[in-house]
């Protein structure tokens, strides 16, 4: 059932979670001292005010942004499954979602859409979005992304269907290359029973994406 | 039409140049050339007097502000010569992350951002004058002229994340078209200085009798990171010379952007 869903789209695997202190320092100034190349060769004078500590900022910004890597789907999901006889659609819709697009370094943002039949596990609520935030916080392909939600909540849950579903838009489109304002990218994962019966993808659908 | 005004606001606060060169946000002090021509108004004599004459009041420390007459910092050379530095930093920005660079999805990636980089930032690159040159025509207009929802995007220089918004302006006398805000909007800035920087670059190519520039911007920087508030905005304004001093020009100028 779940072939399509399988381990190794956790390409990045999970990380020890509790890096060394003094290697983390490192990288942060190797990180730094990048940014302050960049300044220069941008044009800017490094020694202005306001650039002063930025490279230092924008290490940070970076690592903030790419915390996802040194999450785990196990760090946060393992007390909150509980056993409930409930078999509907549980759905949890417009979680805010701000991603790196890997091919350029620019962020994409926009919501997920995220439903499960769940087969006597539910899981906390909050806990949908938290796994939208360990991968999105991630360098990104907006594909792989949608695909990595849904075999996570596959794995962690075993539901008789998953479905997700990403809007967003990327900054690479609009602020660069064809600058297109308004167009937004859509991918969706559809597992299980939302892949094999038409009539709950349809609902699915419909509850998510009316505005 | 008050002369003394106009004089005012539009003259070059550059320090002189003398001995050294200063910095200012990153554009040497140069002296360009003057533009010869434009309204032969009293005004532009008035504007010919040393730059250490007094200006008005609503104008910033010299060291922030920036004339539309500014030498370049980056040439189309320097982006091709600069590009292999900026590869190596971001490779070495992806190896501190903890990813990869060798992977497939990677392996272009920060030729791709650095590309993308000196594109956000091509404001270094252009000068008002090269882009506002031929476009002023005297025409015999004296309301209010204004040119709203220009989406604008920005780097922030604290963080270097992106800003994206809109930006109301208007202008005063003369119908030029108004590419000036997509010069600025190209640099590191920040949202401040970017509002005040377009409306010093109006005033002093049309010497117009106001000058009004609003933006409303949204900064990543507070959306995807630090206090992740996803809804605020950040808006703000300069209103020079009779959008100053007179309310109810202002409340026209500011109803008609709001509607």
């Amino acid at each position: 059932l779940y072939q399509r869903a399988r381990m190794e789209y956790h390409h990045v695997s999970a990380k020890n979670g509790v890096a060394d202190e003094n290697q983390n320092a490192e990288k942060l100034s190797h990180i730094e001292k990048a940014y302050t190349t960049i300044l220069s060769e941008l044009g800017e004078d490094v020694k202005r005010e306001g650039l002063l500590r930025t490279p230092l900022r924008a290490a940070k910004a970076m690592q903030f942004l790419t915390k996802g890597y040194k999450e785990t789907i196990q760090d946060i999901l393992n007390d909150a499954i509980f056993d409930e006889n409930h078999e509907e659609m549980v759905i949890v819709k417009d979680i805010d979602l701000f991603s790196l697009c890997e091919h350029h370094l620019v962020p994409f943002f926009g919501k997920a859409h995220i439903a499960y039949l769940p087969n006597k596990k539910v899981v906390g609520l909050s806990k949908l979005a938290r796994i939208v935030e360990i991968y999105s916080r991630r360098l990104q392909v907006q594909e792989r992304l949608t695909k990595q939600i849904a075999s996570a909540i596959a794995e962690a849950l075993e539901p008789a269907g998953v479905a997700v579903v990403i809007e967003a838009v990327h900054m690479c489109m609009v602020m660069r290359g064809v600058q297109k304002m308004n167009a937004s990218t859509v991918t969706s994962v559809m597992l299980g029973s939302f892949n094999d019966n038409a009539e709950t993808r349809k609902e699915f659908l419909a509850l998510t994406m009316q505005k | 039409m008050d002369h003394s005004k106009q004089t005012q606001y539009s003259q070059n606060e550059k320090k002189d140049a003398g001995a050294s060169s200063s910095v200012l946000n990153g554009h040497f002090d140069g002296m360009a050339k003057r533009p010869a021509g434009g309204t032969g108004r009293a005004a532009t004599a008035a504007a010919a007097q040393p730059p250490g004459a007094e200006s008005s009041s609503h104008r910033p420390a010299a060291s922030v502000m920036e004339s539309w007459r500014e030498e370049r910092t980056r040439s189309v050379e320097d982006n091709e010569m600069s590009l292999p530095s900026l590869a190596a930093a971001y490779t070495t920005i992806l190896r501190g992350l903890g990813e990869d660079p060798q992977r497939q999805g990677l392996l272009k990636t920060p030729w791709r951002a650095a590309t993308a980089m000196q594109f956000f930032t091509k404001g270094y690159q252009e000068k008002i004058i090269d882009v506002l040159n031929d476009a002023i025509f005297d025409e015999d207009h004296d309301e209010m002229v204004i040119v709203k929802d220009i989406d604008m995007f920005s780097m922030c220089e604290h963080h270097l994340v992106p800003i994206f918004g809109r930006n109301y302006h208007r202008s005063y006398l003369f119908w030029c078209l108004e590419t000036a805000c997509f010069m600025f909007v190209r640099l590191s800035t920040v949202q401040e200085r970017l509002t005040k920087q377009i409306a010093v670059a109006i005033t002093e190519a049309l010497q117009p009798t106001g000058v009004g520039v609003v933006i409303e911007a949204t900064h990543m920087c507070m959306v995807m990171r630090g206090v992740q508030k996803m809804n605020s905005k950040t808006v703000t304004s300069t209103m020079l010379g009779v959008f100053r001093e007179d309310p109810k020009t202002r409340d026209e100028f500011l109803t008609l952007i709001r509607s």
